[in-house]
């Protein structure tokens, strides 16, 4: 059974389909990268999928249950991480305590009144929270405060956060959005990285680079339909996929 | 925050908490030396409780309520009721005002807290003059419209009558006591979240927090600061005015804690004495203008002083240590 199941969704903003009988399944631990021209979808089913937005028709599944009007922090404490196309930080605190509240919140579900607790208690947290800034290459300026990072570190700093609640499934809307070749590059041998680590990964990416060095898979959507699905050699020799997106006007 | 370890924090806040207790305590000796009175100190102390409420809520959270005055003036009518037809004793009066206070902040807390920034603000302050309205209508009978609410017996703790000093050191050490409660709030992981809360709520969200229901807590533990600063004006006075109710009492308490320096504790404490003493005492050497130089004061803090006194004081000692961002910094943003 695959982790996430997505079958016949279907979604119109006010007469406009924005998606149409999409049928998408992620495998564990496997990399799903979802393409298509700009309006395709893409997004709408990325918020389909964490229940920023409820399907018209369809279901989602994660892990054999249903998302539908499950709150999105709920969604979250199932498994789900999301990384957003603008890196989502807490600026004003520390690198560390970045880390901190999504390994407090892993560790104390979505709401704890946890006010007198010893220090002593506490401090694992924060060890904890050091070592995922340490996988994602932060661990020189963990007490900085994190609105002074590059936009690169603050995509370090939001994969740590995500990375904190120990998710089986992480959602990525365009992680490499607005970055330099060298900040992409690094990104991207990142997500290679915590590749190995078990979480399956659904990537919107407009890179075609990103997309073929990462994906094991990929969905092409395009007008709110899937015209495309398949390993990413399939998909790029697809006539089909090549007149809606890679030949076309956009790339 | 540029604390190492929490355990660090914890030991200098404990060092403020050590510095603090013996100012507060001795207040009505020190404050008769820069020109105040004794009983002055006892109002200081009122406020200083409301403001560091206050400042857990908007120095936390960044919620700007402008209706804190319904804690305020709600408990305040309580206690005044509770004393005046009950029992003098103070004890079951407070705790009465501590249950309407928690069943009021509750669902003001419920029905305000769906929306944010000028919205939050502007609803809060429609619900606090709804009470003040409410207080001059239909319950006139129990409040006593514009006359207020006397009492005519002194308030009294176990049969001790709360007379000048009495009530100044059982406020104080209430305070005392409330300031180190915010202060272990702000270290612990609860706190955390509600920091977090104004850095980006949509963040806690999506890190799979129930944003709601810590502010919520935040909103109602803040009531509770307001709730008992109230009651205790009631003891001091013994006398409640509608004034309590009005939204210019809510105002004060933001402007307290925005020229003291909002989310440091101290900062809206300090800020809270430095009204009390202006309204008091300034007031009497620049005489009717004196709201004039207060606006002024809060004027020149805001655009020179984001951060309030506390951005005074850390530029002051950075600028003698030397040390940028020491680790003594206790306050939150330099805004700049």
């Amino acid at each position: 059974m695959a982790l996430l199941e997505v079958n016949g969704v279907s979604k119109s903003f006010g007469g406009l389909n924005a998606l149409t009988d999409v049928n998408l399944s992620v495998e564990q631990g496997t990399v799903h990268a979802i393409i298509g021209p700009n309006g395709a979808g893409k997004s709408t089913l990325l918020n389909c999928m964490i229940g920023l937005i409820q399907a018209d028709k369809g279901t989602v599944q994660f892990d054999g249950k249903s998302l539908h009007n499950v709150k999105p922090y709920d969604i979250i404490q199932r498994g789900i991480a999301r990384v957003f196309q603008t890196p989502q930080i807490f600026g004003e605190l520390t690198l560390l305590e970045n880390v901190a509240i999504a390994a407090l919140a892993y560790r104390d579900g979505r709401f704890k009144l946890n006010m007198v607790e010893p220090p002593a208690k506490t401090e694992p947290v924060y060890d904890e929270a050091e070592h995922f800034l340490e996988d994602v290459g932060l661990k020189e300026q963990i007490y900085a405060e994190a609105r002074h990072l590059s936009r690169g570190d603050k995509r370090r700093l939001e994969l740590a956060i995500c990375l904190a609640g120990h998710p089986r499934l992480m959602l990525l809307d365009e992680p490499t959005a607005g970055m330099s070749r060298h900040d992409t590059n690094r990104t991207v041998d990142l997500l290679k990285k915590l590749a190995g680590r078990g979480a399956a990964k659904v990537v919107i990416e407009h890179d075609m680079h990103v997309v073929f060095s990462l994906a094991d898979r990929v969905s092409v959507l395009h007008q709110g339909m899937i015209i495309a699905d398949g390993k990413p050699e399939d998909v790029r020799g697809d006539p089909k996929v090549n007149e809606a997106y890679l030949g076309g006007a956009h790339e | 925050m540029s604390g190492r370890t929490v355990a660090a924090d914890l030991r200098r806040d404990n060092f403020i908490l050590l510095a603090f207790t013996p100012i507060v305590l001795l207040m009505p000796f020190w404050l008769q030396l820069i020109g105040g009175y004794e009983a002055l100190a006892t109002k200081v102390v009122i406020w200083m409780i409301f403001a560091l409420g206050f400042d857990v809520l908007l120095g936390f959270t960044g919620f700007l309520s402008f209706g804190h005055a319904a804690f305020f003036g709600t408990s305040a009518y309580v206690t005044g009721l509770m004393l005046k037809h009950v029992t003098a004793e103070i004890v079951p009066a407070m705790a009465a005002s501590f249950i309407v206070i928690l069943i009021l902040s509750a669902a003001l807390g419920y029905l305000t807290l769906r929306r944010s920034g000028i919205y939050f603000a502007i609803l809060t302050l429609a619900f606090a003059q709804m009470l003040h309205a409410a207080a001059l209508s239909i319950f006139q009978g129990w409040t006593g419209g514009d006359n207020g609410l006397t009492m005519s017996t002194r308030p009294q703790l176990f049969g001790i009558e709360m007379l000048d000093l009495n009530v100044f050191y059982v406020a104080a050490v209430i305070l005392v006591v409330m300031f180190y409660v915010a202060q272990r709030i702000k270290r612990s992981p609860f706190g955390l979240m509600l920091r977090s809360i104004k850095s980006n709520s949509m963040r806690l969200q999506y890190t799979g927090v129930n944003v709601q229901a810590y502010k919520q807590m935040a909103f109602m533990i803040s009531a509770m600061y307001a709730g008992l600063a109230g009651s205790l004006m009631v003891i001091y006075e013994p006398y409640v005015a509608t004034k309590f109710l009005h939204w210019s009492t809510s105002g004060e308490v933001v402007i307290m804690s925005v020229i003291g320096g909002v989310g440091t504790l101290v900062g809206p404490m300090i800020g809270a004495a430095f009204m009390m003493f202006f309204e008091n005492v300034v007031q009497a050497f620049i005489g009717e203008q004196w709201k004039l130089v207060l606006g002024l004061v809060f004027v020149a803090v805001v655009v020179f002083l984001p951060g309030g006194f506390m951005e005074a004081l850390r530029r002051l000692r950075n600028r003698t240590t030397g040390a940028p961002g020491s680790p003594g910094a206790t306050a939150e943003q330099p805004a700049e």
